[in-house]
């Protein structure tokens, strides 16, 4: 990805921008759970287009979920788990 | 959504139902109990235990809900009143040593097993899962759930917030540390496998 890293920042300094920082990475889980209000994509998707350590912070945090879920193997139901949970339910009536 | 007037179901309505809306549920319910209790007899057990629950309550079910929130939510109380005691969980972590700074490069090794061949990807990718599976493991069995219920699961911050009864702020800052806990576990992971920097 090329960055715009090295450009000036226009709108905030340094100080600011840090605190920008720290409000996005706050809000890393929200975005990759798509718990994030409208308001705060806007922001955060601004935030790490000018941002490149926060920008592979999302990379990463998206990487993680993708971990579990698109690796973790599920494991097979038995074949007799439905037999018995019907049966089971016909005993206790 | 119209007969939860309490109007009794006839038993052949109410095992139709049953099936219809629960039964369906069956192989994600098996995958939470097998993650909580890390062996398929109590899986086993702790799944009929929580249909059979959910029979005997299923008046209170209302139509058209969320059944799969609501037999997790069975399911997790069973666990926990049932199963947690005498299952071996692994040794309580002090929270503080597991929030554990994530940094620079770790968990990269997708971009490496892309360039690999056939055959060597997929078997890089049956390592990936089991040490995704063994670091899952080792956590708290709190900070599994989570990771369990929103990543593999897809539940909401909201549904979690019902399954685990707790409120939505303690389901962010819980699956925070669990992430952070899970990072560091498969960084050192990363590292053994030469896969950092
Ligand atoms: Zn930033």
């Amino acid at each position: 990805m090329e960055s715009k890293f090295t450009e000036a920042y226009p709108k905030a300094p340094d100080e600011a921008r840090e605190a920008n920082c720290e409000k996005v990475s706050g809000m890393l889980d929200l975005m990759i759970d798509g718990e994030a209000s409208t308001e705060e994509q806007t922001f955060f998707n601004h935030h790490i287009e000018e941002c490149v350590s926060c920008f592979e912070n999302h990379q990463k945090q998206k990487l993680l979920k993708g971990l579990v879920s698109g690796h973790l193997k599920r494991v097979i139901v038995p074949q007799s788990l439905v037999q018995s949970i019907k049966a089971r339910i016909q005993e206790t009536l | 959504m119209s007969d939860q007037t309490g109007k009794q179901l006839s038993k052949e309505e109410k095992d139709a139902r049953f099936e219809a809306e629960l039964l369906p549920v069956l192989d994600p319910l098996y995958n939470f109990a097998y993650r909580l209790t890390l062996d398929e007899d109590d899986a086993n057990d702790l799944v009929q235990e929580t249909y059979l629950k959910a029979y005997r309550f299923f008046d209170y079910f209302e139509q058209g809900t969320n059944a799969k929130a609501w037999l997790f939510r069975i399911l997790k109380n069973s666990f926990i009143n049932e199963f947690r005691k005498k299952s071996k969980q692994p040794a309580k972590v002090d929270y503080s040593e597991v929030e554990g700074y994530y940094n620079s490069d770790d968990v990269e090794g997708e971009s490496g097993v892309a360039s690999t061949t056939d055959m060597r990807t997929e078997s890089v990718q049956d390592l990936i899962g089991d040490e995704v599976a063994s670091a899952l493991n080792a956590l708290p069995v709190d900070f599994r759930t989570v990771i369990i219920l929103c990543d593999l699961e897809g539940f909401t911050y909201e549904e979690m917030a019902k399954i685990l009864d707790i409120p939505i702020g303690t389901v962010r800052s819980r699956l925070h540390r669990a992430r952070n806990s899970l990072k560091e576990k498969l960084e050192k992971y990363a590292k053994s496998m030469g896969y950092n920097s």
